[in-house]
């Protein structure tokens, strides 16, 4: 476990994730959390607990809007929903993304990967 | 919209920040509870999720839930620097009231004037009303006015054709019930056409018809305003068939109308009655609408866009010019032409009442001192902020972010604006009732001094002036060259920037010039117009009559009798010197009579007809009326007084020019009654006017000759000096005692020459008080100015002191800075005034703009004002003890 949760990733990547998540459907928080720590295979470790901050951001901003409802096990949970301009901002995000990997592979000297 | 859905959200947080923190916490506590089920243990799944604490704090960052804090921390931190100054900041906020104070009363009052179409009327960009120029003056200048008489009225009804959607009408002000005491009421006599040509509907029952206003046979009904309805009649609907009772007239009420309307006029109408149900004026001999007196109908017109105004006027003056002809002969073409234009007064083709244009000015003066409060606004918080600069650097210094200190500066001055607009609201409303009362005392306005739109208007611009003025100074503190400012804040550092504020207290100077030289002129204008001799010993003359109710008049022989024993009583009581009669007060009106002089007549006189005065013996001795030659009349003993006639001076060189006018005599009423003859001439007073440009011809008949109209119902009262009071109070309770069913009163004659001499007091008193502002202003920006100049220098000071240098020396010299500033803007300003005189030249009396006397007393009044404003400072200055000023930095 590393000292400090949040050095994992860098700013706004989690934000990234979760709209890319969100694109599956309207998941609540700890849904949200399982499919990232699947989907990783483990890899991004990151504090469940963050996901909160990060979706606060993305509420504030437009991004994702959230409404209660009933969960599969019948307790009342918060659901939250990708708004159209968060797709959008998920497409511009990716693009930006893919972009700074492939000069960061050119430096590196690897193949670029194919998207 | 997706900042929409992050706004909502934001303030949805912000406005229950209980249930958020509820939600919060049961959204963790779920998370947490399915973590658990799914976790190898409870650790693990503590572990998983982090501090929940944290996260709980890191979300609630990201919203606006600390906002709150932050911007009441701000609002703290820029109250204490707005209070930390508190002279500063009382200065700002008063000069920005008054100023904007104002500009927002005068403001008010011009928009009702000008600006403003009467509430409730239909498209009143095609509303219309028509207006006469007419030459019948006497000087031959031509005067417009909407006044028509009915004749006139059916002449353009005809030149303008059955299409032509016309109405006619006439205000009065009838008292409310029967009698004399009741409260007046402004009503409109309307006809039929009115309500439809500013398309009125009734909002309960119904608007009188054609029928119901036909000539001779009106119907007794009437139509009041909602506002009526509302505020006497109880908003009741079952008001509708109930009479209503104007004096001895008494009407139905049929209808209410719907809406704001109140009339055209500043002075808001209630009830409308038929136009066919006016009291004509009692000597009128036939029916009032084939007669060419009652000549103050008004009438309006629905225009249609598509015709051509100057045909219409062409047409209409052709018609008038005709019917002109028709009636009088001999007098034609007194008529020049008929005009259509805005049925408003103001607004209309008349020459403006002295009240309105004084309006104007004020408008403008106003502006003026304006510009005045705005230049020592931004001279007071330059100051200030230069002052602060070395906080400001210091704060910079400590770490403040300049986004924050930029914020708090704004802050200060938007709560310094702030307080601005709340102020300039409150003067705004007082000084708009002030000068409501003062500029059109008559009025009861139906609307309240300061409506939403001048209160917004008001408010917006005080909220950006302050911010103007606040915002340069703190944009330019908060930019500072750190080290050099905390190094040097002392000697030198602000003088770069005093050649903006001494061009700022220049101007401050100069205006202030101009509204002061305004005041002086009408102050002296004001004086000349008082100093006039009119004739007459007006400050001791008391004028009392009764006034009866329509219809209840005592009869004329009743009244004789009864005024002359009220004469005989009052004759010899305390207080009282001479008592005598007269058929009305004189400047109160004037009434002719027929008469001839050997082969003349009196119509070939034209317009400079002699007027009749009724008047007792004791008349020429209560008024001062000097005899020149001659007599006056022979007291009568008993029965009728001798047949005599007392011309004044303009009628005997009239009439006899060259000629000694005693033993001349003069025929009444027909060529064949015998000659009156003229036993004395008297000195020619003023007729009508205080300032008449010619003499006016008057001949004086005794009260009771069988030539003259009246019974002299006036009494007159020459009171003793500092006895005014008393013959007031006896002469009333001799009236009341005599006529107690009339409605007695006694009137000052200074009370009838207020009028005359109010537009030059009411120039005098507004110019005064702006003046008088501006120069409060002005003297503030030059004492703060020189204030901070020598505050900066105090190191200079301190060294010079302890180089020996005396304190007159000193003094002298900031006196003498400070004065080659203001006697640059002094200069200025007399320039301006001269050349922006010509404004105020035609309100102006026996001076001129340019008068040497006014500009040179300003002149030394500013210069004296500023030396002393300057004087305070360079004094303080001086005294400064060396080791301390040295010290300071």
């Amino acid at each position: 476990m590393p000292a400090d949760p949040k050095s994992d990733l860098l700013p706004g990547t989690l934000e990234m994730l979760v709209l890319r998540t969100l694109t599956l459907g309207p998941l609540h928080g700890y849904a949200i959390a399982q499919h990232l720590a699947q989907v990783s295979d483990g890899v991004l470790v990151v504090e469940q607990g963050s996901l909160y901050p990060a979706l606060e951001r993305l509420l504030g901003s437009g991004l994702v809007t959230a409404k209660w409802g009933t969960s599969p096990t019948g307790r009342r949970a918060r659901f939250y929903t990708i708004t159209a301009s968060g797709r959008k901002k998920l497409g511009q995000e990716i693009a930006s993304f893919d972009a700074t990997i492939t000069a960061i592979a050119k430096v590196l000297g690897r193949e670029v990967p194919a998207s | 919209m997706s900042w929409l859905d992050g706004l909502r959200h934001r303030l949805d947080t912000l406005l229950h920040p209980g249930r958020y923190s509820a939600e919060l916490d049961e959204e963790m506590r779920h998370h947490q509870d399915l973590a658990r089920m799914h976790a190898p243990d409870a650790d693990a799944a503590r572990r998983q999720f982090g501090s929940a604490t944290r996260y709980r704090e890191q979300a609630r960052d990201l919203t606006w839930l600390h906002l709150p804090d932050v911007v009441g921390q701000d609002l703290r931190g820029a109250w204490r620097g707005i209070t930390r100054a508190p002279s500063l900041t009382l200065l700002v906020v008063g000069t920005l009231a008054l100023g904007l104070g104002a500009n927002a009363a005068t403001f008010s009052i011009l928009d009702a004037l000008y600006l403003r179409p009467p509430a409730g009327v239909e498209d009143p960009a095609t509303l219309r009303g028509w207006w006469i120029e007419h030459h019948r003056t006497g000087d031959g200048v031509p005067f417009t006015s909407a006044a028509l008489n009915y004749p006139m009225y059916r002449a353009l009804r005809e030149a303008r054709g059955p299409e032509a959607r016309l109405a006619l009408y006439v205000r009065d002000d009838p008292h409310l019930g029967r009698g004399l005491l009741g409260p007046k009421v402004d009503v409109v006599y309307a006809s039929a056409g009115y309500f439809g040509v500013l398309g009125l509907r009734p909002a309960l029952g119904r608007l009188y018809t054609a029928d119901e206003d036909s000539l001779g046979a009106p119907a007794a009904v009437a139509v009041v305003s909602d506002a009526f309805w509302r505020s006497k009649l109880a908003g009741n609907p079952a008001v509708l068939g109930t009479p209503l009772q104007l004096g001895p007239k008494t009407f139905t009420i049929i209808g209410v109308l719907d809406g704001p309307f109140r009339g055209l006029d500043l002075q808001p109408a209630d009830v409308w009655l038929p136009l066919a149900a006016i009291t004509p004026p009692s000597w009128i001999e036939g029916p009032w609408w084939e007669s060419d007196n009652p000549y103050y109908f008004h009438a309006l017109e629905r225009w249609n866009p598509a015709l051509s105004d100057v045909a219409a006027e062409a047409q209409v003056t052709a018609a008038l010019r005709a019917l002109d002809q028709q009636r009088s002969g001999v007098r034609a073409d007194t008529l020049l032409a008929a005009h259509v234009s805005s049925p408003l007064e103001a607004r209309g083709p008349a020459k403006p009442r002295a009240e309105q244009q004084i309006a104007v000015r004020v408008g403008g003066i106003a502006v003026i001192v304006l510009v005045i409060a705005w230049a020592n606004v931004i001279n007071l918080l330059l100051a200030h902020a230069l002052g602060r600069r070395r906080e400001i650097a210091l704060r910079l210094a400590l770490g403040i972010s300049r986004a924050r200190l930029v914020r708090l500066l704004t802050l200060e001055t938007l709560l310094i604006a702030g307080l601005a607009a709340l102020a300039a609201l409150g003067v705004a409303w007082a000084g708009g009732n002030a000068l409501r009362a003062l500029l059109l005392p008559e009025v009861s306005w139906a609307t309240p001094a300061l409506d939403w739109r001048a209160a917004l208007f008001t408010a917006g611009v005080a909220l950006a002036s302050a911010l103007v003025a606040g915002l340069i100074p703190a944009l330019q503190a908060s930019n500072p060259v750190l080290t050099e400012t905390l190094k040097s804040a002392g000697p030198g550092s602000g003088r770069r920037r005093s050649r903006l504020r001494s061009a700022l207290v220049m101007l401050q100077a100069a205006l202030a010039v101009v509204l002061l030289v305004g005041a002086g002129l009408f102050v002296q204008s004001l004086r000349n117009v008082e100093g006039l001799d009119i004739g007459y010993d007006s400050g001791q003359l008391l004028f009392g009559d009764v006034q009866f109710e329509e219809g209840s008049e005592p009869p004329a022989a009743l009244r004789a009798a009864q005024s002359a024993e009220i004469m005989a009583r009052l004759q010899g009581r305390p207080g009282i010197e001479v008592v005598a009669r007269t058929a009305m007060p004189p400047l109160y009106g004037f009434s002719f009579t027929t008469f001839y002089s050997g082969a003349d007549s009196a119509g070939s006189l034209g317009v400079n007809l002699p007027t009749v005065a009724e008047v007792t013996p004791e008349f020429f001795q209560a008024t001062g009326i000097r005899l020149l030659a001659g007599r006056t009349f022979t007291p009568s003993t008993s029965g009728a007084p001798l047949d005599e006639v007392v011309v004044n001076d303009a009628t005997a060189r009239l009439l006899w020019p060259g000629k000694d006018p005693l033993g001349q005599c003069l025929q009444f009423r027909a060529r064949t009654n015998p000659c009156v003859p003229v036993v004395g001439v008297v000195e020619t007073v003023r007729r009508e006017r205080v300032l008449e440009t010619e003499s006016k011809g008057q001949f004086y008949l005794p009260v009771g000759s069988k030539w003259a109209y009246s019974a002299g119902e006036t009494i007159v009262v020459r009171a003793a000096v500092n006895g005014t009071a008393t013959a007031s109070a006896q002469l009333l309770e001799e009236l009341r005692r005599a006529f107690p069913a009339g409605l007695a009163r006694v009137t000052p004659m200074t009370k009838n020459l207020e009028r005359e001499y109010r537009p030059y007091r009411l120039g005098a008193t507004l110019f005064t008080a702006f003046g008088l502002l501006a120069l409060v202003v002005a003297v503030m920006g030059i004492y703060s100015t020189i204030t901070y100049d020598v505050r900066q220098r105090t190191h200079e000071f301190g060294v010079r002191v302890a180089l020996g240098a005396g304190m007159g020396t000193l003094v002298r010299q900031v006196v003498g800075e400070g004065l080659r500033t203001v006697s640059l803007g002094v200069l200025a300003g007399v320039a301006a005034a001269v050349a922006g005189g010509k404004l105020i030249a035609a309100l102006l009396y026996g001076t001129a703009p340019g008068n040497p006397v006014v500009l040179a007393a300003v002149a030394l009044v500013l210069l004296l004002v500023a030396a002393l404003a300057a004087a305070l400072p360079a004094w303080r200055a001086a005294r400064t003890d060396p080791v301390v000023a040295l010290k300071q930095d």
